[in-house]
Protein backbone atom coordinates (compact mmCIF):
# COMPACT_ATOMS: atom_id res chain seq x y z
CA UNK A 1 0.00 0.00 0.00
CA UNK A 2 2.78 2.39 1.04
CA UNK A 3 4.74 1.53 -2.09
CA UNK A 4 1.71 2.31 -4.24
CA UNK A 5 1.29 5.71 -2.55
CA UNK A 6 4.99 6.48 -3.04
CA UNK A 7 4.81 5.41 -6.68
CA UNK A 8 1.73 7.60 -7.15
CA UNK A 9 3.44 10.60 -5.56
CA UNK A 10 6.53 9.97 -7.69
CA UNK A 11 4.50 9.84 -10.90
CA UNK A 12 2.66 12.99 -9.92
CA UNK A 13 5.95 14.79 -9.21
CA UNK A 14 7.34 13.68 -12.57
CA UNK A 15 4.25 14.94 -14.37
CA UNK A 16 4.41 18.30 -12.57
CA UNK A 17 8.17 18.84 -13.09
CA UNK A 18 8.12 19.63 -16.84
CA UNK A 19 5.17 21.96 -16.28
CA UNK A 20 7.09 23.84 -13.59
CA UNK A 21 10.09 24.25 -15.91
CA UNK A 22 7.85 25.40 -18.74
CA UNK A 23 6.28 27.99 -16.46
CA UNK A 24 9.54 29.97 -16.44
CA UNK A 25 10.33 29.71 -20.16
CA UNK A 26 7.35 31.31 -21.88
CA UNK A 27 8.49 31.69 -25.50
CA UNK A 28 7.41 35.33 -25.23
CA UNK A 29 9.84 38.22 -24.92
CA UNK A 30 9.92 39.73 -21.42
CA UNK A 31 11.47 43.04 -20.49
CA UNK A 32 13.17 42.90 -17.10
CA UNK A 33 14.24 45.78 -14.89
CA UNK A 34 16.21 45.17 -11.73
CA UNK A 35 17.18 47.90 -9.30
CA UNK A 36 19.20 47.07 -6.22
CA UNK A 37 20.03 49.66 -3.60
CA UNK A 38 22.50 48.49 -1.01
CA UNK A 39 21.98 51.46 1.31
CA UNK A 40 18.23 50.96 1.49
CA UNK A 41 18.57 47.17 1.38
CA UNK A 42 15.92 47.20 -1.31
CA UNK A 43 15.52 45.21 -4.48
CA UNK A 44 12.97 46.03 -7.14
CA UNK A 45 12.28 43.63 -9.97
CA UNK A 46 9.89 44.37 -12.81
CA UNK A 47 9.10 41.78 -15.47
CA UNK A 48 6.79 42.80 -18.28
CA UNK A 49 5.80 40.86 -21.38
CA UNK A 50 6.88 42.91 -24.42
CA UNK A 51 3.25 42.83 -25.57
CA UNK A 52 2.36 44.88 -22.47
CA UNK A 53 5.28 47.27 -23.07
CA UNK A 54 4.03 47.70 -26.63
CA UNK A 55 0.50 48.40 -25.38
CA UNK A 56 1.79 51.03 -22.94
CA UNK A 57 3.88 52.75 -25.61
CA UNK A 58 1.04 52.68 -28.11
CA UNK A 59 -1.46 54.13 -25.69
CA UNK A 60 0.61 56.89 -24.08
CA UNK A 61 -0.72 60.00 -25.79
CA UNK A 62 1.84 62.40 -24.35
CA UNK A 63 4.77 60.36 -25.60
CA UNK A 64 3.56 58.77 -28.74
CA UNK A 65 1.58 60.33 -31.50
CA UNK A 66 -0.85 58.45 -33.67
CA UNK A 67 0.33 55.19 -35.26
CA UNK A 68 3.24 54.75 -32.87
CA UNK A 69 5.40 57.55 -34.23
CA UNK A 70 7.31 60.02 -32.12
CA UNK A 71 8.25 63.55 -33.08
CA UNK A 72 11.84 64.58 -32.69
CA UNK A 73 11.67 67.97 -34.38
CA UNK A 74 14.08 70.85 -34.21
CA UNK A 75 13.20 71.71 -30.64
CA UNK A 76 15.46 68.82 -29.59
CA UNK A 77 18.40 70.37 -31.42
CA UNK A 78 18.61 67.81 -34.20
CA UNK A 79 16.35 67.21 -37.16
CA UNK A 80 15.27 63.64 -37.79
CA UNK A 81 16.51 63.97 -41.39
CA UNK A 82 19.99 64.88 -40.08
CA UNK A 83 19.89 61.98 -37.67
CA UNK A 84 18.99 59.60 -40.53
CA UNK A 85 21.81 60.97 -42.65
CA UNK A 86 24.37 60.62 -39.85
CA UNK A 87 23.17 57.12 -39.06
CA UNK A 88 23.41 56.09 -42.72
CA UNK A 89 26.97 57.35 -42.92
CA UNK A 90 27.88 55.60 -39.68
CA UNK A 91 26.39 52.35 -40.99
CA UNK A 92 28.70 52.57 -43.99
CA UNK A 93 31.78 52.91 -41.75
CA UNK A 94 31.18 49.58 -39.98
CA UNK A 95 32.82 48.76 -36.65
CA UNK A 96 34.40 51.87 -35.21
CA UNK A 97 34.91 53.93 -32.09
CA UNK A 98 32.55 56.78 -32.81
CA UNK A 99 33.04 59.03 -29.82
CA UNK A 100 35.71 59.12 -27.15
CA UNK A 101 35.71 61.73 -24.43
CA UNK A 102 38.29 61.54 -21.71
CA UNK A 103 38.23 64.09 -18.94
CA UNK A 104 39.18 64.36 -15.31
CA UNK A 105 35.72 63.42 -14.14
CA UNK A 106 34.39 61.22 -16.85
CA UNK A 107 35.25 58.86 -19.68
CA UNK A 108 32.68 58.42 -22.44
CA UNK A 109 32.96 55.98 -25.29
CA UNK A 110 30.44 55.35 -28.05
CA UNK A 111 31.29 52.60 -30.50
CA UNK A 112 29.76 50.35 -33.02
CA UNK A 113 30.65 46.70 -32.63
CA UNK A 114 28.98 44.19 -34.91
CA UNK A 115 25.25 44.66 -34.67
CA UNK A 116 25.44 46.75 -31.50
CA UNK A 117 26.00 50.38 -30.62
CA UNK A 118 27.72 50.46 -27.26
CA UNK A 119 27.81 53.45 -24.95
CA UNK A 120 30.16 53.33 -21.98
CA UNK A 121 30.21 56.12 -19.43
CA UNK A 122 32.53 55.99 -16.46
CA UNK A 123 32.12 58.71 -13.90
CA UNK A 124 35.23 58.66 -11.81
CA UNK A 125 35.00 58.74 -8.06
CA UNK A 126 36.34 62.04 -6.78
CA UNK A 127 39.38 61.73 -4.53
CA UNK A 128 39.02 62.73 -0.92
CA UNK A 129 41.34 64.97 1.06
CA UNK A 130 43.73 62.09 1.71
CA UNK A 131 43.83 61.28 -2.01
CA UNK A 132 41.87 58.05 -1.64
CA UNK A 133 38.74 57.72 -3.80
CA UNK A 134 35.51 58.51 -2.01
CA UNK A 135 32.02 57.55 -3.03
CA UNK A 136 30.53 58.94 -6.22
CA UNK A 137 31.80 56.72 -9.06
CA UNK A 138 29.35 55.46 -11.62
CA UNK A 139 29.49 53.05 -14.55
CA UNK A 140 26.90 53.11 -17.30
CA UNK A 141 26.75 50.45 -20.02
CA UNK A 142 24.16 50.78 -22.76
CA UNK A 143 23.89 48.39 -25.68
CA UNK A 144 21.53 49.29 -28.47
CA UNK A 145 21.08 46.92 -31.41
CA UNK A 146 21.77 48.60 -34.77
CA UNK A 147 18.51 47.12 -36.08
CA UNK A 148 16.64 48.95 -33.29
CA UNK A 149 18.01 52.31 -34.40
CA UNK A 150 17.25 51.37 -38.03
CA UNK A 151 13.67 50.59 -37.04
CA UNK A 152 13.27 53.80 -35.03
CA UNK A 153 14.57 55.88 -37.92
CA UNK A 154 12.27 54.14 -40.41
CA UNK A 155 9.56 56.75 -39.77
CA UNK A 156 8.91 59.56 -42.18
CA UNK A 157 9.56 63.27 -41.76
CA UNK A 158 10.22 64.30 -38.20
CA UNK A 159 8.78 61.11 -36.77
CA UNK A 160 10.52 58.18 -35.17
CA UNK A 161 8.79 54.85 -35.58
CA UNK A 162 8.16 53.50 -32.08
CA UNK A 163 6.01 50.63 -33.33
CA UNK A 164 8.83 49.30 -35.51
CA UNK A 165 11.33 49.87 -32.69
CA UNK A 166 9.23 47.84 -30.26
CA UNK A 167 8.82 45.08 -32.86
CA UNK A 168 12.62 45.03 -33.14
CA UNK A 169 12.99 44.92 -29.35
CA UNK A 170 10.75 41.83 -29.33
CA UNK A 171 13.57 40.03 -31.17
CA UNK A 172 16.33 41.27 -28.88
CA UNK A 173 17.64 38.97 -26.14
CA UNK A 174 20.21 40.12 -23.61
CA UNK A 175 21.29 43.23 -21.74
CA UNK A 176 20.24 46.68 -22.86
CA UNK A 177 21.29 48.89 -19.97
CA UNK A 178 23.53 48.40 -16.95
CA UNK A 179 24.19 51.19 -14.48
CA UNK A 180 26.39 50.61 -11.49
CA UNK A 181 27.39 53.06 -8.81
CA UNK A 182 28.43 52.89 -5.20
CA UNK A 183 24.97 52.35 -3.84
CA UNK A 184 22.90 50.95 -6.63
CA UNK A 185 22.79 48.56 -9.52
CA UNK A 186 20.33 48.91 -12.39
CA UNK A 187 19.97 46.33 -15.12
CA UNK A 188 17.50 46.26 -18.01
CA UNK A 189 17.41 43.24 -20.26
CA UNK A 190 15.15 41.07 -22.40
CA UNK A 191 14.79 37.30 -22.35
CA UNK A 192 12.05 34.69 -22.47
CA UNK A 193 11.88 34.03 -18.72
CA UNK A 194 8.81 35.21 -16.85
CA UNK A 195 10.88 35.70 -13.73
CA UNK A 196 14.33 36.94 -12.77
CA UNK A 197 16.07 33.66 -12.11
CA UNK A 198 19.36 33.65 -10.17
CA UNK A 199 21.11 32.74 -13.43
CA UNK A 200 19.82 35.90 -14.96
CA UNK A 201 21.17 38.18 -12.25
CA UNK B 1 -46.22 16.07 6.66
CA UNK B 2 -46.85 17.97 3.42
CA UNK B 3 -47.05 21.23 5.40
CA UNK B 4 -43.68 20.53 7.03
CA UNK B 5 -42.18 19.73 3.63
CA UNK B 6 -43.43 23.06 2.28
CA UNK B 7 -42.32 25.00 5.38
CA UNK B 8 -38.81 23.54 5.15
CA UNK B 9 -38.65 23.11 1.40
CA UNK B 10 -39.43 26.67 0.32
CA UNK B 11 -36.67 28.41 2.32
CA UNK B 12 -34.18 25.65 1.49
CA UNK B 13 -35.00 25.97 -2.21
CA UNK B 14 -34.73 29.76 -1.95
CA UNK B 15 -31.36 29.51 -0.18
CA UNK B 16 -30.14 26.97 -2.72
CA UNK B 17 -31.17 29.26 -5.57
CA UNK B 18 -29.41 32.26 -4.04
CA UNK B 19 -26.33 30.15 -3.28
CA UNK B 20 -26.29 28.78 -6.82
CA UNK B 21 -26.23 32.35 -8.13
CA UNK B 22 -23.23 33.15 -5.94
CA UNK B 23 -22.54 34.72 -2.57
CA UNK B 24 -19.95 37.29 -1.54
CA UNK B 25 -18.73 36.32 1.91
CA UNK B 26 -17.04 38.79 4.25
CA UNK B 27 -15.38 36.94 7.10
CA UNK B 28 -13.87 38.98 9.95
CA UNK B 29 -12.06 37.24 12.77
CA UNK B 30 -10.74 39.33 15.64
CA UNK B 31 -7.73 38.02 17.51
CA UNK B 32 -7.44 37.53 21.22
CA UNK B 33 -9.51 35.52 23.68
CA UNK B 34 -12.51 37.89 23.38
CA UNK B 35 -12.23 38.24 19.63
CA UNK B 36 -15.44 38.09 17.67
CA UNK B 37 -16.08 36.43 14.41
CA UNK B 38 -18.44 38.12 11.97
CA UNK B 39 -19.46 36.41 8.76
CA UNK B 40 -21.61 38.42 6.34
CA UNK B 41 -22.85 36.56 3.29
CA UNK B 42 -24.21 38.87 0.59
CA UNK B 43 -25.96 37.17 -2.31
CA UNK B 44 -24.23 38.14 -5.54
CA UNK B 45 -27.61 38.72 -7.10
CA UNK B 46 -28.24 41.58 -4.60
CA UNK B 47 -24.96 43.25 -5.55
CA UNK B 48 -25.79 42.78 -9.24
CA UNK B 49 -29.27 44.23 -8.74
CA UNK B 50 -27.86 47.22 -6.85
CA UNK B 51 -25.37 47.86 -9.66
CA UNK B 52 -28.07 47.51 -12.28
CA UNK B 53 -30.35 50.11 -10.65
CA UNK B 54 -27.56 52.47 -9.57
CA UNK B 55 -27.72 54.68 -12.71
CA UNK B 56 -31.44 55.24 -12.13
CA UNK B 57 -31.09 56.33 -8.50
CA UNK B 58 -27.64 57.92 -8.30
CA UNK B 59 -26.96 61.46 -9.60
CA UNK B 60 -25.51 61.36 -13.13
CA UNK B 61 -22.27 63.10 -12.08
CA UNK B 62 -21.62 60.41 -9.48
CA UNK B 63 -21.73 57.74 -12.18
CA UNK B 64 -19.01 59.40 -14.20
CA UNK B 65 -15.27 59.57 -13.63
CA UNK B 66 -13.46 62.97 -13.67
CA UNK B 67 -12.22 64.22 -17.05
CA UNK B 68 -8.57 64.16 -15.95
CA UNK B 69 -8.91 60.43 -15.21
CA UNK B 70 -10.76 59.78 -18.47
CA UNK B 71 -7.70 60.45 -20.60
CA UNK B 72 -5.89 57.52 -18.97
CA UNK B 73 -8.72 55.03 -19.47
CA UNK B 74 -7.50 54.10 -22.95
CA UNK B 75 -4.05 53.26 -21.60
CA UNK B 76 -5.54 51.26 -18.72
CA UNK B 77 -7.71 49.29 -21.14
CA UNK B 78 -4.78 48.55 -23.49
CA UNK B 79 -2.62 47.42 -20.57
CA UNK B 80 -5.33 45.23 -19.03
CA UNK B 81 -6.10 43.61 -22.39
CA UNK B 82 -2.41 43.00 -23.06
CA UNK B 83 -1.99 41.56 -19.56
CA UNK B 84 -4.99 39.29 -20.00
CA UNK B 85 -3.47 37.91 -23.20
CA UNK B 86 0.06 37.67 -21.75
CA UNK B 87 1.53 34.54 -20.18
CA UNK B 88 1.57 34.16 -16.41
CA UNK B 89 4.48 35.52 -14.44
CA UNK B 90 5.75 37.68 -11.62
CA UNK B 91 5.39 41.27 -12.82
CA UNK B 92 6.74 43.24 -9.89
CA UNK B 93 8.71 42.30 -6.79
CA UNK B 94 9.81 44.90 -4.27
CA UNK B 95 11.94 43.59 -1.43
CA UNK B 96 12.68 45.93 1.43
CA UNK B 97 14.04 45.39 4.92
CA UNK B 98 10.66 44.78 6.48
CA UNK B 99 8.30 44.38 3.55
CA UNK B 100 7.82 42.33 0.44
CA UNK B 101 5.43 43.33 -2.34
CA UNK B 102 4.72 40.95 -5.19
CA UNK B 103 2.38 41.55 -8.11
CA UNK B 104 1.89 38.57 -10.38
CA UNK B 105 -0.37 37.48 -13.15
CA UNK B 106 -1.91 34.12 -12.42
CA UNK B 107 -4.39 32.83 -14.93
CA UNK B 108 -7.03 35.48 -15.48
CA UNK B 109 -6.17 37.44 -12.35
CA UNK B 110 -3.66 39.90 -11.04
CA UNK B 111 -2.52 38.96 -7.56
CA UNK B 112 -1.04 41.57 -5.22
CA UNK B 113 0.67 40.28 -2.10
CA UNK B 114 2.16 42.48 0.60
CA UNK B 115 4.00 40.75 3.41
CA UNK B 116 5.21 42.77 6.36
CA UNK B 117 6.45 42.02 9.82
CA UNK B 118 2.97 42.18 11.25
CA UNK B 119 0.63 42.46 8.29
CA UNK B 120 -0.03 40.26 5.30
CA UNK B 121 -2.35 41.41 2.52
CA UNK B 122 -3.41 39.46 -0.52
CA UNK B 123 -5.65 41.02 -3.18
CA UNK B 124 -6.86 39.18 -6.21
CA UNK B 125 -8.05 41.31 -9.14
CA UNK B 126 -9.86 39.34 -11.85
CA UNK B 127 -8.73 41.00 -15.09
CA UNK B 128 -12.08 40.74 -16.84
CA UNK B 129 -13.77 42.39 -13.85
CA UNK B 130 -11.19 45.21 -13.93
CA UNK B 131 -11.84 45.64 -17.67
CA UNK B 132 -15.58 45.87 -17.10
CA UNK B 133 -15.02 48.35 -14.28
CA UNK B 134 -13.42 50.77 -16.73
CA UNK B 135 -15.78 53.51 -17.87
CA UNK B 136 -16.93 53.96 -21.46
CA UNK B 137 -15.48 56.61 -23.80
CA UNK B 138 -17.68 59.30 -22.19
CA UNK B 139 -16.48 58.42 -18.70
CA UNK B 140 -19.70 56.72 -17.61
CA UNK B 141 -19.25 53.74 -15.31
CA UNK B 142 -20.86 50.74 -16.98
CA UNK B 143 -22.68 49.31 -13.99
CA UNK B 144 -24.69 46.79 -15.99
CA UNK B 145 -21.52 45.32 -17.54
CA UNK B 146 -19.89 45.30 -14.10
CA UNK B 147 -22.91 43.50 -12.65
CA UNK B 148 -22.67 40.89 -15.42
CA UNK B 149 -18.94 40.43 -14.87
CA UNK B 150 -19.46 39.80 -11.15
CA UNK B 151 -20.96 36.44 -12.02
CA UNK B 152 -17.65 35.42 -13.54
CA UNK B 153 -15.64 35.87 -10.34
CA UNK B 154 -17.26 33.05 -8.40
CA UNK B 155 -15.04 30.79 -6.32
CA UNK B 156 -12.42 33.53 -6.07
CA UNK B 157 -10.63 34.89 -3.02
CA UNK B 158 -10.76 38.65 -3.51
CA UNK B 159 -9.09 40.03 -0.40
CA UNK B 160 -7.29 38.53 2.56
CA UNK B 161 -5.76 40.65 5.30
CA UNK B 162 -3.91 39.25 8.27
CA UNK B 163 -3.06 41.99 10.76
CA UNK B 164 -1.52 40.49 13.85
CA UNK B 165 -4.20 38.19 15.19
CA UNK B 166 -7.00 39.83 13.20
CA UNK B 167 -8.03 38.27 9.96
CA UNK B 168 -10.33 39.55 7.22
CA UNK B 169 -11.23 37.55 4.17
CA UNK B 170 -13.59 38.44 1.32
CA UNK B 171 -14.36 35.81 -1.23
CA UNK B 172 -17.02 34.94 -3.75
CA UNK B 173 -18.61 31.55 -3.44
Amino acid sequence: MRKSILAGVGLLALSVLPAATAAAQTGTAWLHVRVEEAKEASKVAVNLPMTVVEAVLKASPEMIEKHGKIHLGEEHGLKMADLRKIWKELAAVGDAELVTVESEDENVKVMRKGDLVQVFVDNKAKPGKDGKPVKGGEEVRVEVPVSLVDAFLSGEGEEGNIEAAVAELQKRRGDIVRVKDDDSNVRIWIDEQNTQSPAGK
Amino acid sequence: MTKLAIILGVPIALLATIASLGVVVVDVREGGPDGNRIVVPVPLVFAQAALAVAPAVAPADKMRIPDEALEHVGLAREVLEALAAAPDGELVRVEERDELVVISKEGRSLRVRVSGERENVSVNVPLHLALQALPDEHGHIRTAALAGALGGVRFTDLVEVQDGNDHVRVWVW
